[in-house]
């Protein structure tokens, strides 16, 4: 099998093929890097490569293998994460100039569980400084390029990850979210971004974007592989504070596109100023959704009008908490828009923040209700496709600082409510760039979501397209 | 033209940062704004007897 043939091969099928001894681990990890090293002046979506700690622990992983050793389910396949992870004895930046040469003793929980499963880390990816941004420009590392065009914006703050899933660089990445940052890349680059129930992925041993708001999600070209990629990382972690009590993670063998009588609903007051391309794209996902046996009913929660700008609000007073320390000594070193962003937020005072609070419970509890009416709320992931990177940090379109109908509302909700949600993409524009459809499900409906993404992939095949340079 | 003099005491919380007077205006800007912000979400919020907690840990499997 030539490296093209294997860069093509899931995360589900080297799973398979690995342990089966028909693909040798040192191959699938030498092709994802040499990919990698190819593209990576096109893309800058990394920021450590580790080819040769890669390649010697495959070397180790074929070797396991030939002696009858299985680690888990991810045992000798390629992986990516964002530089938001600790790593021991690799450098992890966050995307800062202020840790540009920091070096952890310890991994993360996300590395510690991923090594327990067998998983070789290729690389670190380039994000927005330590995850304070929707563009992945943001970094001191320089901007990610979008693979499907590389005048664009991968989107962020996990953009490097979802430019190398897309790139087939590895089939799965690990990044994080606080607003937007593991969906919206998801959607700009026309692949799968699932962010679980907040408290489901440990966050120990990784960066604080905001603490109430930040979960660790997984990028996959697949459904099937997103499933793959989270039983071994999720579970309970005394260190995160957050963390819950779960029975043993089962979510690839529990995943079923037997949809059948699902309730999805549509927010529309939401959707008036979404781009007509994007729009048509995600009225033909919910086809496909009432095709498979969904219920596809009309919502009206208006409490969400306000929950871009309560989301923005409490990211920006608890990053500048978490931040405090190094603005004081080191605010010209962080990127500048982030410093400016910070700056913001540490004038919040501690009043106006509780105030926010009550606003994001208010809204808490009219989703509770509108999810006793539905399983699932559907909407399109972004409004528009992929900006230009000449448009900046306003070319998401976003407005997070009004009460309104933008659709950032539908974005930003999720990661503020800690609710399970879920890019795939459903369609590509006329420009040929990925539309993302946004699946949210309540509280622990991981599966549900997860579930009803796969029934979509079950019948589409545009998870299957890949951009050129790939 | 923002009146700086009328955020004094927010830009003291910036405890010796020094910016640029550009961007100095646009954070002005943006404190002002999030005033307007937590002015509507009060308005918004009156009523529930609560502040937001994330998901916690439910003491037993879910």
């Amino acid at each position: 099998m030539g490296p093209d043939e294997i860069l093509e091969l899931s995360a589900t099928e080297l799973s398979r093929l690995i342990p089966g001894r028909e693909l040798s681990s040192s191959d699938a990890v030498s092709a994802a890097v040499t990919r990698l090293e190819r593209l990576e002046d096109k893309l800058n979506a990394f920021i450590t490569v580790l080819r040769e700690p890669a390649l010697a622990e495959a070397k180790k992983a074929d070797e396991e293998i030939a002696h009858g050793r299985n680690r888990g389910p991810l045992h000798g396949v390629p992986v990516t994460i964002k530089d938001m992870f600790e790593t021991a004895g690799v450098r992890t930046t966050g995307g800062s100039k202020i840790l540009a040469d920091w070096v952890p003793e310890t991994d993360s929980a996300l590395v510690e569980r991923l090594r327990a499963a067998g998983a070789i880390i290729i690389g670190k990816t380039n994000l927005d400084e330590f995850g304070h941004g929707g563009t992945s420009t943001l970094s001191h590392f320089g901007p990610v390029h979008n693979p499907w065009n590389i005048d664009r914006i991968a989107g962020g703050s996990s953009g490097g990850s979802a430019a190398a899933v897309a790139s087939r660089i590895g089939p799965l990445s690990y990044g994080t979210e606080t607003g937007s940052s593991v969906r919206r890349p998801a959607s700009y680059c026309g692949i799968v971004g699932f962010k679980p129930t907040f408290g489901i992925i440990s966050r120990h041993g990784s960066f604080r974007g905001a603490w109430s708001q930040d979960h660790v999600g997984i990028f996959a070209r697949s459904v099937k592989d997103i499933t793959l990629g989270l039983d071994p990382v999720a579970g309970f972690d005394a260190r995160d504070p957050a963390s819950v009590h779960q029975e043993e993670p089962a979510y690839a063998a529990r995943l079923d596109a037997n949809v059948k009588g699902l309730r999805v609903g549509v927010l529309r007051r939401f959707l008036e100023g979404v781009n007509p391309e994007v729009r048509q794209a995600f009225e033909a996902a919910l086809k496909v959704l009432a095709e498979t046996g969904c219920e596809i009913v009309d919502l009206d929660v208006p409490e969400l009008s306000y929950a871009a700008m309560t989301s923005m609000m409490t990211s920006s007073a608890e990053s500048a908490g978490i931040n405090r320390h190094w603005f004081r000594e080191r605010y010209h070193d962080f990127v500048p828009h982030v410093a400016k962003g910070l700056a913001v937020g540490m004038t919040i005072t501690a009043s106006e923040y509780l105030t926010v609070q009550r606003a994001r419970h208010r809204i808490r509890e009219a989703l509770r209700a509108t999810f006793e009416e539905v399983h699932i709320i559907a909407a399109p992931t972004t409004a528009r496709v992929a900006p230009l990177l000449s448009e900046g940090v306003r070319g998401n379109g976003d407005d997070a600082r009004h009460a309104s109908d933008n659709h950032s509302n539908l974005l930003r909700f999720p990661s503020m409510l800690g609710l399970p949600g879920c890019s795939l993409p459903c369609g590509l524009n006329s420009e040929g760039l990925p539309v993302g459809l946004q699946l949210v499900g309540a509280w622990f409906a991981d599966q549900a979501v997860l579930n009803t993404a796969f029934a979509y992939q079950s019948t589409t095949d545009w998870h299957t397209r890949r951009p050129a340079l790939a | 033209m923002t009146d700086k003099n009328k955020f004094a005491h927010r830009l003291a919380l910036l405890e010796g940062a020094i910016f640029s007077p550009s961007d100095l205006e646009s954070i002005v800007q943006e404190i002002e704004d999030n005033q307007r912000i937590v002015t509507e979400l009060e308005e918004f919020s009156q009523g529930d007897p609560w502040i937001a907690s994330q998901v916690q840990p439910a003491g037993k499997k879910v």
